[in-house]
């Protein structure tokens, strides 16, 4: 907790003017925090701001007040939800909601939030924060996040083939339709042809809740990350029945399946041989990811396919940038399209649903959100650093900067 | 058929009293009330008979490809050359034929194998005449392409591939080979012996049968393989496909004509996905490396299952709530409605296993068990009807050895085809799922003329103990009867019930106990018994569809339906309760030896297992229909060597009527034609309801008394009947005002019991059709089933009756039955034989007291090209069976 302190110290400097709204996305396994924080520099030229922002064509009105700052990114473990509580009560976000405009006093306060957890949670949040979650729906969030991201955030998508990480110039004009996959817990699969215009039109069960779950049974991993992490010292060879194994070693060539493709996952473990503890955690996490991963970016390419969509978009927590799943999933997008469609993932793909529950906040009481043109500067301020404090994964801390913006207040 | 009391075939029961005539040119008013007209439409007859031959004539044309499977070399007339259709001899014709393929896939290994009927071809002196007489020739017709015989399925675990290496030494199903040039199956050409194998399997083991068995494996491709198989199962087995949604199945009838394209999604260790679009024309689109290998790898290392069988047993008693992650709780119970999802589906798979509280043994194998079986199951449906939907394709085939007809397994695969389709896609399964790559394997041997195999040439029983191996019973399968008998007896003694069929293995080849014996009742055989539903297939080239059916692909044989459980329950009850008496007949026909006893105990305990085994699951089988009940046993009997066990009681009860004959025929001629004609139907209807089967009854059958029974039942047979169409027939008989009698040409007669339902019912009523000048063919079993009367026994029957009819006695001759007489005639000429229209006997192909149309025998078929008129006799026959059927000409259902 050593962390703590570290984090505490800039923020609280001037906490309660600071922070301004905040939104949550409580899913089943992790809380996905977004906040606004203000600049401290107040001295900073406001016009400056604006006219950078009119080239985006936001709606910029002069007589509105407007408040440059940092939109902050923060996740805690679902189970550990008191953890998420403290933190926004230490950091008085949930001070940050909106006040019911109808009511003078501020005793209603409202937190937009989305994910199952909104519902379910609904009681402990008042009974902990006083403040009342204004539930946003789930794709809805999804979908407006990453609409905002792709279009206002500079190098938000990127492919990742062959270890090769490269950014995506995605035009805003020719953005639709896509498919968004999100990969939560669960898979959702949504086709998207506009803001505010979509269709869930798959998932599937297989998700980043599989990994974690099934990979806890079978190795004592901790935590999600350590168990991630042991997939990269892993052979899946071990574990999986590949088509080599079947053909004694050879190819099926007639129908382009290679040695080394796997024909069964975990179609080794059938042997009479071995038990659990005589296979290395290592192996088995790796063939666990290949298994899901591969599963996703099958199934993904089939929707993409069944709609004539060229483009699909990862996201949610369980890739959490991590090398070999983006690469899988890859590779399976581009094996079953033969090369026809192109999976692509997003830098903040942990926080579509939370920027579309705080891009909610919008109707009622935010004018705009846009984000200034000057290209981020990451790794960007201690608050960043938010997800290390209090979640116990250690994933990269790519997507969790935060983002310069500016805000067009009430 | 027997049955007054006790036996529930002939109970007295007004539904008996019918008398159904009908002709497909008109329209059945009333069901229960008459069936109005009656009419020539021999033209419609003409135009089928026409279709039926140029159908052949192409036939034989395609078949061409197919024919060399003889070896004609040093081929040889036997016998004189003069004679027509003289037999030939093929003496570089192996004649142990034996085929084997194999799949060889990841986990499983599964074998195909024929074996040759043993020549039953007895080709005696009636069959000859009928042959001659019809026209029949063996040099003519089909000459059958396809070689008559049995198909078995067997499946080995791949990690014991060393049983299957025994089981095929001990078959020594390696050595038959179809194309050798040798004789001699000792000679030292074995050494080119190859074998049909497909799987990877095939690569990786090539070296292992080369050494243990010394044969060469011929490596079929896998893909190919499953595609003939699956495309072959489905033209060839009538209740091949079913559906299974929430526990219910059904069989689908597929038509050939509109078989493809389809989906087939075979479910081994992984998963292929293919698009089939006719024979040998199909795509692999697609596939999943998330299949059975995943299922059972994972679950072996969540759950320490020691078998496949094991954990799918395990996940019956499962709840996926515990472990996977629904989305009720992420929601807090409710529902996401909005985009379709209920609190109950699952959205995350294992999700619930990420909290820290509980470790792997804190959950139950059971939900973890099923927990991997809704992920995979659910999985492998999604992704196949994506693919479906992208080439468009409505029908899904799921095969595979996952499947196992593992109820929750198809169900769960059904769900999400439907669920993702909106109901637009349907998945089917395959009562053979397992052996597709097996049987495609098999059809690659190019000279078995497989291909050319119709439905009606197919005929698959369900013997005990079908020798297969799997589950937790291992070892080399039985030999012969006695071990059968000796491995249940061993079942019985441990207290264990059979279900049926049960895996076969000889005490004491697996050490310790022989085999381990199922804890809970027959937990363990169970689900090893519903991973097979198959039973052996018998090829017999020689069936044919009956040609006079007005429409053979409605046509269904059951008029009762098992499907109903109620009437499913009566039927079980009804066998159960007559089974004693049964055996003791069984016993009884074969001398009553201690022998004999075991024999019959060991046929109960059989048959009773396989009712039970129905009861748990009536399509087990596929459709089951009572004629198929009924044939089971009879089947069962069969298998368990009793041959006829109503020899003696059928022999008292022919000799009794026999006796009684003439007085009978006399009285007949004593009454003007249309008291005769009345007299004839009602005295059909009283002797078949004559219970002559029953104890109570034989003491009946005693000179003199039998008689005055059969009047006095005769009396009691007053019109009307439930269906009575008897003036209708009268009037085609007899003619009426200003109408000529127009006889028939050719009248079939289906012929039931022996005793006074042959002697004292159809033969006096031939013998009135013979009057009019109507050819008369009495078709009987092929097989003893019950106390009916079967084509070998006819003859005699005949024989003895005529000594008292001169009608009789010259119709006979003229049949080629009277065998001495007729040899005097060809002495002296033909003398004689124009005299009188032709009395013949056919047999109809089957061994069971019901008859399938779909099925019969070349003999019949060819018998039946020139009848104007069906008569179909008995319960069996004519009511629990064919009630509902169509006929081109005109038919008398008694």
């Amino acid at each position: 907790m050593d962390h703590l302190a570290h984090v505490s110290n800039q923020p609280n400097s001037q906490p309660q003017s600071q922070i301004s709204h905040l939104a949550l996305d409580i899913g089943g396994s992790l809380i996905k925090l977004v906040y606004f924080c203000r600049y401290d520099d107040s001295c900073r030229d406001d016009d400056e701001l604006r006219s950078q922002n009119e080239s985006l064509g936001s709606k910029s009105d002069n007589s509105r007040p407007v408040l440059g700052g940092k939109l902050h990114f923060a996740k805690f473990e679902t189970s550990k939800i008191n953890d998420c509580l403290e933190f926004i009560h230490s950091m008085k976000l949930h001070l940050g909601g909106f006040h019911d405009c109808t009511a003078p006093s501020s005793d209603k306060i409202f937190i937009k939030a989305t994910g199952g957890g909104a519902y379910k949670f609904a009681d402990l949040f008042k009974e902990k924060l006083s403040v009342s979650l204004d539930k946003e729906d789930e794709m809805e969030c999804l979908v407006t996040g990453a609409n905002f991201l792709l279009k206002a955030v500079h190098q938000e998508a990127f492919t990742y083939l062959d270890g090769q990480k490269e950014f995506a110039q995605i035009d805003p004009n020719d953005l639709y339709p896509y498919l968004l996959v999100n990969i939560g817990s669960g898979v959702s699969m949504i086709k998207v042809d506009g803001d505010g215009k979509f269709e869930r039109v798959s998932g599937t069960s297989l998700g980043g809740g599989t990994f974690w779950g099934l990979g806890r049974l079978l190795t004592k991993c901790k935590n999600f990350d350590e168990l991630l992490e042991l997939s990269h010292q892993g052979n899946n060879r071990v574990i999986d029945m590949l088509v080599g194994d079947i053909y004694g070693g050879t190819d099926y060539a007639k129908i382009g399946l290679s040695a080394t493709t796997i024909a069964s996952s975990f179609g080794k473990a059938i042997s009479d041989n071995k038990e659990l503890v005589d296979y290395k955690p290592e192996d088995i996490s790796r063939s666990l990811l290949r298994m899901i991963s591969n599963n996703i970016g099958q199934i993904s390419y089939l929707n993409a396919l069944r709609f004539g969509l060229k483009r699909i978009f990862f996201a949610g927590f369980f890739i959490r940038g991590h090398a070999y799943t983006m690469d899988t999933i890859s590779v399976a997008v581009n094996f079953w399209s033969k090369g026809e469609a192109e999976a692509m993932f997003l830098r903040h793909e942990g926080f579509l649903g939370a920027l579309g529950a705080f891009m909610s906040y919008e109707k009622q009481c935010l004018d705009g959100l846009t984000v200034n043109k000057i290209p981020q500067r990451f790794p960007i301020s201690v608050s960043s650093a938010g997800n290390k404090i209090y979640c116990s994964m250690n994933g990269k801390s790519n997507g969790n900067e935060s983002i310069e913006c500016t805000v067009y207040g009430t | 058929m027997a049955g007054l009391n006790g036996d529930p075939f002939l109970g007295i029961d007004d539904n008996i009293e019918k008398l159904q005539y009908n002709n497909n040119s008109k329209e059945v008013i009333d069901k229960e009330g008459l069936v109005v007209g009656i009419g020539e439409d021999s033209s419609n007859n003409k135009n089928n008979n026409q279709g039926g031959e140029k159908d052949m004539a192409g036939n034989s044309i395609h078949r061409s490809g197919s024919r060399p499977q003889l070896d004609l070399s040093k081929a040889e007339i036997q016998g004189n050359s003069e004679e027509r259709d003289p037999t030939i001899l093929l003496p570089n014709q192996t004649d142990d034929i034996s085929h084997l393929a194999l799949d060889i896939g990841g986990s499983l290994i599964k074998l195909v194998y024929f074996s040759r009927h043993e020549d039953q071809s007895v080709d005696d002196k009636r069959k000859k005449t009928v042959k001659e007489r019809l026209g029949i020739s063996n040099g003519n017709r089909r000459n059958f392409p396809i070689l008559g015989g049995r198909l078995h399925f067997v499946k080995f675990e791949t990690s014991k591939l060393n049983e299957c290496l025994d089981f095929i030494s001990s078959k020594q199903l390696h050595r038959g080979r179809i194309d050798s040039h040798h004789w001699n199956s000792e000679a030292p050409a074995n050494e080119n012996a190859v074998i049909k194998a497909t799987g990877g399997g095939a690569y990786k083991f090539a070296d292992l049968f080369k050494e243990r068995l010394g044969v060469s494996i011929d490596k079929e491709d896998e893909m190919d393989c499953l595609v003939a198989g699956a495309n072959f199962l489905l033209k060839a087995i009538r209740h091949e496909a079913f559906t299974h949604m929430e526990g219910h199945k059904e069989f689908v009838q597929i038509d050939h004509n509109d078989l493809f394209p389809y989906l087939l999604v075979n479910i081994g260790s992984g998963v292929s996905i293919i698009k089939v679009d006719g024979d040998g024309k199909f795509q692999r689109v697609s596939g999943t490396n998330v299949g059975g290998g995943t299922y059972w790898g994972l679950g072996r290392l969540l759950t320490k299952c020691n078998s496949f069988d094991e954990l799918l047993e395990l996940s019956q008693r499962g709840d996926n709530r515990t472990i996977d992650m629904l989305v009720g709780d992420i929601y807090g119970g409710m529902d996401y409605s909005k985009i379709g999802l209920s609190a109950s589906t699952i959205a995350s798979s294992f999700g619930k296993a990420i909290s820290d509280k509980k470790e792997l043994q804190d959950y139950r194998p059971e939900d973890i068990s099923l927990s991997l079986l809704r992920m995979i199951s659910y999985n492998i449906g999604q992704i196949s009807y994506l693919n479906a939907l992208r080439f468009g394709l409505k029908r899904i085939f799921f095969g595979g050895f996952f499947i196992r007809g593992h109820a929750y397994t198809m169900d769960t695969i059904s769900f999400a085809v439907h669920f993702w389709s909106k109901g637009e896609a349907q998945a089917m399964f395959l009562r053979h799922e397992g052996f597709l790559g097996a049987v495609g394997a098999f059809m690659s041997y190019q000279k078995h003329g497989l291909d050319d195999l119709m439905v009606h040439h197919l005929v698959e029983r369900f013997p005990m103990g079908a020798p297969y191996t799997g589950g937790k019973i291992h070892g080399p399968p039985l030999g012969d009867l006695n071990e059968k008998i000796s491995w249940m007896e061993k079942f019985v003694l441990k207290g264990t019930e059979i279900t049926a069929p049960v895996p076969m293995a000889p005490p004491g080849t697996t050490g310790l106990g022989g085999f381990e014996v199922p804890s809970s009742r027959g937990a363990t055989l169970r689900s090893d018994a519903s991973a097979l539903n198959v039973g052996v297939l018998h090829l017999v080239p020689t069936l044919e569809v009956f040609p006079l059916l007005a429409d053979p692909k409605m046509y269904e044989p059951n008029t009762i339906d098992l499907s109903d459980h109620k009437e499913l329950e009566y039927w079980f009850t009804v066998l159960s309760e007559h089974l004693p008496d049964l055996v003791d007949k069984a016993v009884a026909s074969e001398g009553g030896t201690d022998d004999a006893k075991r024999r019959g105990d060991a046929f109960a305990r059989a048959f009773s297992a396989h009712l039970a085994r129905l009861m748990e699951e009536p399509a087990a089988y596929g459709k089951l229909g009572l004629a198929n009940l009924l044939e089971l046993r009879e089947e069962c009997l069969r298998e368990f060597q009793f041959l006829d066990a109503y020899r003696s009681i059928k022999q008292r009860e022919n000799e009794a009527s026999l006796a009684v004959l003439p007085d009978l025929l006399l009285e007949l001629d004593h009454m003007d034609e249309e008291t005769r004609l009345l007299t004839l139907i009602e005295g059909v209807l009283a002797a078949n309801i004559f219970d002559w089967g029953s104890r109570a009854c034989v003491d009946l059958y005693h000179k003199g008394t039998i008689i005055e029974i059969y009047r006095m039942s005769r009396n009691k047979m007053q019109r009307p009947w439930r269906v009575d169409d008897f003036d209708l027939f009268k009037e085609r008989m007899l003619g009426s005002e200003g109408k000529k009698p127009r006889p028939h040409k050719r009248a079939l007669l289906f012929v039931d019991n022996s005793g006074a339902d042959i002697v004292l019912g159809m033969l006096p009523l031939a013998r009135e059709l013979l009057r009019c000048g109507t050819e008369v063919v009495l078709v009987a079993n092929s097989l003893p089933a019950l106390n009916d009367v079967t084509a070998m026994e006819l003859p005699d029957i005949v024989a003895e009756a005529a000594k008292h009819c001169d009608i009789l006695r010259r119709a006979a001759e003229a049949g080629g039955l009277l065998v001495d007489a007729m040899n005097n005639n060809t002495l002296d000429g033909s003398r004689g034989n124009s005299s009188s229209v032709p009395l013949m006997v056919v047999e109809n192909g089957c061994g069971s007291p019901c008859i399938d149309l779909r099925q019969v025998s070349s003999e019949l078929a060819a018998a039946a090209k020139h009848a104007d008129l069906v008569i179909l006799e008995g319960m069996g026959r004519a009511l629990h069976t064919n009630f509902n059927a169509r006929f081109k000409c005109e038919a008398l259902k008694i």
